[in-house]
């Protein structure tokens, strides 16, 4: 992810009024971290768990925090027990950001990430949870901003999922590729 | 020691702190004694203490109890380590630990019927101020102790299966109705909006 649009990702959090986020952190998206902390208007809590993540998340909203969960898409699955029981139990707002790992486009994709990536939209979808996919920072802050508020509208945790191309994060080169698939 | 003389020994004691509670009997118990507007029923297996603590890291001013079970904490062990990473000094943990599942029918035992402690795992999570205790007397001064002292503490009240509470009246509310009287209470005395106004 470049820098400019990790200083506007954590910009366009700001100005949707999140103040509190929780997360596990992974590779892709791990540039707004240090953004996220290092910045007073956030509590930034770090876990090594994405279903405390989520539950402490819960917790936060419960006294008025404007609430947002970092994982990738393992950890979601991962979360997916809070996520129903507490999240969606009690209709709670979490924005949930999620790094697309196993995205067609995310050129670290392997044996590792294929399944959750094939499989993230169709369990948002199964959840009933709103979502949406960002390929890149095209109208980046109003698109953050759109989903954290639907998430307080709705009490509903609502999902950003932050495609390979948004990240860029540098996998094996074409040609290793290439070579590993011939070899 | 029974789980109930425990929280009659607690409930007295509480004024404007905010109450997460955990499930089945710790539940029917407490709301049977307490009617405390910040009392916050979680009554789902793993949650109620990262509520608790998500509560606490959100607002140092306000001193949040957490109610929890053996079963319960054993479903998110995880948590141990956020809260001993953190310590948030306003949060104050009593686990009442059975060593039963109780709400099996069966009474299976959980781990700390075997060989898990979890005062030592609170412990090496890094929380400072750790105890284990086995009768009422001991539980009251480390209940006095967390509201007269700083500083996170995390205690584990190893009481009999209090099979009991199972006859005790059931609430009525569900989910949502614990989760708005509860943020009112908030709205209220902290002077905030916890959930926007409806367009």
């Amino acid at each position: 992810m470049t820098p400019e649009l990790a200083q506007r990702l954590v910009a366009g959090l700001k100005d949707a009024g999140i103040n509190f986020v929780s997360y596990l952190p992974e590779s892709r998206l791990s540039d707004i971290i240090p953004l996220i902390r290092d910045d007073p208007d956030f509590t930034m809590i770090s876990t090594c768990h994405e279903g405390t993540a989520v539950t402490l998340a819960c917790g936060a909203a419960l006294v008025g925090k404007r609430t947002a969960v970092y994982c990738e898409a393992t950890g979601f699955v991962q979360a997916m027990y809070n996520l129903q029981s507490m999240a969606m139990q009690f209709g709670l707002p979490v924005l949930f950001l999620i790094s697309y790992t196993g995205s067609p486009g995310d050129k670290a994709n392997s044996l590792s990430f294929s399944l959750w990536g094939r499989l993230l939209e169709a369990q948002i979808r199964t959840l009933g949870l709103q979502y949406r996919v960002l390929e890149d920072g095209h109208d980046l802050e109003t698109r953050v901003s759109d989903m954290a508020w639907a998430a307080q509208f709705s009490k509903m945790p609502t999902c950003l999922l932050f495609t390979g191309e948004f990240t860029s994060f540098p996998g094996m080169l074409r040609r290793d590729r290439n070579t590993n698939a011939t070899s | 020691m029974e789980r109930i003389d425990c929280l009659k020994l607690l409930a007295p004691m509480i004024t404007d702190e905010l109450v997460c509670i955990g499930i089945a009997g710790v539940n029917w118990e407490w709301r049977y004694l307490s009617k405390h507007e910040g009392n916050m029923t979680v009554g789902t297996l793993g949650h109620t203490l990262a509520v608790g603590t998500g509560m606490a890291l959100s607002l140092p001013n306000r001193r949040v109890i957490v109610l929890e079970s053996d079963g319960s904490s054993l479903a998110d062990l995880p948590v141990l380590t956020t809260i001993g990473t953190y310590r948030p000094p306003n949060l104050k943990v009593f686990v009442f630990d059975n060593e039963l599942y109780s709400g099996s029918r069966i009474s299976d035992p959980t781990a700390t019927a075997h060989n898990t402690d979890l005062e030592r795992m609170a412990a090496g999570a890094g929380i400072p101020a750790t105890a284990t205790v086995r009768d009422v007397e001991s539980f009251g001064v480390q209940a006095r102790a967390a509201f007269a002292e700083p500083g996170v503490r995390y205690v584990v009240a190893k009481v009999g299966e209090g099979a009991a509470a199972r006859k005790l009246p059931r609430p009525r509310i569900d989910y949502l109705e614990t989760k708005y009287r509860f943020v009112r209470y908030i709205e209220r005395t902290e002077g905030i909006t916890v959930f926007p106004e409806q367009r």
